[in-house]
């Protein structure tokens, strides 16, 4: 689903924000980034929805070579990537349901079809009750959980979520992560960046970050079904692969 | 789309009346000049489609005399028409001319007025020698060049058109950077939620039309009121303007042509909107 090969990321002159960046992340897989505040989490990120390009390496998400693609396929790519950002940027002169519908106005969707699928969403994210509301009328977690709403709302392959913990008590926190793991059970990529240890199982695949690089990158180490199995074998082909692009 | 564009104007409703102020003040003078120019054609199409020499003779002058001149005239062959006018068909066209004003004609008898020749020739450059033809009788009170009335008419619409369009392209060029600027602000307040919208996948033709529709919108209303009202001040004024002009048939203007001016300047000014606004956008959205 998402592959990176080699990528640097700079800005102007400075030291790169990100060097040298390798890993592979399965279609279906649940990742999460995990570094410090600076550490090029979020960089990360914006190279995957091309909101910035990469100084050296490629990018590849589902069929989409990111580094490569023209800028009239941005908003194609962007589409079929559902981003829950750190900073929400749920538009304050908008309802819940009106923030929720927006990437459907894009795609051109009738505003009777864009309410009818935007009410279904926000009711699977429990806020049925809410639509009418305006962001500065909810609680930290229901103002996350209007963000994930607007990413699923295009049934997207990949969910991106930067920092969707940030503010929010263990509680609530725990209850933004279950939403994702279900929305993850039903088959959507999600990839996750956070700096709160409490979230992460040992079961989990956790891609390390520090000053711009990857110091650890840990998959599932207990596999039982033959459906694991099968994936531990892919993501073992896709090191030997990574170890070989790194070659290269 | 449309209710995007609406959402806007609604959101900063005196920035849009600022807008379309502009844009009326700019489309009501650009109507008032361009009626200006309709009337100038007229008015000097009407000077063109009269006799092009006409010779006033004094009252000593008899009806033998002037058919000796008007057949010598004649005999030239630089002449396409010699029509005689006497005192009483003078009289005739003075009543016609001003039959709505009962004071004039009660004034006016046929001994005051002069009896004259209208002369069209084959050619203009034969004016010159046909009048000197008659210039030399001494029977003659004046002698006047339709020319010489066109020359000098063309020369003031000239300069009536050179004004309209510098005081015409003095106010596009100030609409235009009040839509550049009114857009612009629109953008920047906007900068957030655009960048949300793109990074959400919005396309640039999504976030760039309703502000190219917004200017095409002010462009609309400015040509609209402004169309609209100098073609009602034109309607007002109009029998006051055929009554100063008394006998020159310009009037009346058919509907016709207002209207054809009216579309002509929505669709001029909904392109000035949508330029302006693309400049704007250029500008404020790279």
């Amino acid at each position: 689903m998402i592959v990176f090969q080699n990528v640097t990321k700079k800005y102007g002159t400075a030291d790169p924000v990100l060097a040298g960046i390798n890993f592979i992340i399965d279609k279906g897989n649940f990742a999460y980034l995990v570094g410090p505040t600076g550490s090029g989490k979020t960089t990360i990120f914006r190279l995957i929805i091309r909101d910035v390009i990469p100084t050296e390496g490629t990018i590849a998400v589902g069929d989409f070579e990111v580094d490569k693609i023209s800028k009239s396929k941005v908003p194609h790519l962007r589409r079929r990537v559902g981003v829950v950002f750190q900073d929400l940027k749920l538009l304050a002169d908008r309802t819940v349901a009106e923030n929720v519908m927006l990437p459907l106005d894009f795609a051109g969707m009738s505003e009777t079809e864009a309410k009818r699928r935007a009410e279904e969403i926000l009711i699977e994210v429990g806020l049925g009750d809410k639509k009418d509301h305006f962001p500065a009328q909810l609680s930290g977690g229901e103002s996350q959980r209007v963000a994930i709403a607007r990413a699923l709302v295009f049934n997207p392959d990949l969910i991106l979520a930067d920092e969707p913990t940030g503010n929010l008590d263990t509680k609530t926190s725990f209850q933004i992560l279950d939403l994702l793991k279900g929305i993850n059970k039903k088959g959507t990529t999600v990839f996750m960046a956070t700096h709160d240890d409490k979230l992460i199982g040992q079961e989990d695949r956790v891609i390390v970050l520090e000053s711009g690089k990857i110091v650890e990158d840990r998959k599932p180490a207990v596999k039982s079904s033959h459906k694991e199995k099968k994936e531990e074998k892919t993501e073992k082909t896709d090191k030997i692969n990574l170890e070989s692009l790194a070659k290269k | 789309m449309v209710s995007t564009v609406s959402k806007y104007i609604r959101r900063s409703p005196y920035q849009a009346l600022s807008a379309a102020a502009i844009m009326s003040l700019t489309f009501f003078t650009i109507s008032v000049f361009a009626l200006l120019t309709i009337l100038s054609v007229r008015f000097i199409s009407y000077f063109e489609s009269r006799p092009q020499l006409t010779v006033f003779f004094k009252d000593t002058a008899s009806r033998s005399d002037i058919s000796a001149l008007e057949n010598k005239l004649k005999d030239t062959g630089k002449t396409s028409t010699v029509t005689y006018v006497s005192k009483e068909d003078a009289l005739k066209i003075y009543k016609e001319q001003n039959k709505s004003d009962p004071i004039l004609l009660d004034l006016v008898t046929a001994d005051i007025l002069p009896a004259s020749i209208e002369v069209q020739a084959k050619q203009a450059q034969d004016l010159t020698s046909l009048a000197g033809i008659v210039r030399g009788s001494p029977l003659i009170e004046e002698v006047v060049f339709q020319k010489d009335i066109v020359d000098t008419l063309v020369s003031w619409t000239a300069a009536v058109r050179k004004i309209g369009l510098a005081v015409v392209a003095i106010l596009i060029a100030v609409s235009t950077l009040m839509i550049i600027t009114i857009i612009g602000i629109k953008i920047t307040v906007r900068r957030e939620e655009i960048e949300t919208m793109r990074l959400l996948g919005a396309s640039n033709w999504f976030i760039r039309a309703p502000f190219l529709l917004e200017g095409a919108f002010y462009g609309l209303i400015g040509s609209l009121v402004g169309g609209m009202i100098s073609i009602g001040l034109f309607y007002y004024f109009a029998p006051n303007l055929e009554s100063f002009l008394r006998g020159v048939a310009i009037f009346p203007l058919s509907p016709l042509i207002m209207g054809e001016l009216l579309v002509i300047e929505v669709i001029i000014a909904c392109g000035l909107g949508m330029f302006a606004s693309y400049l704007a956008v250029l500008r404020y959205l790279k």
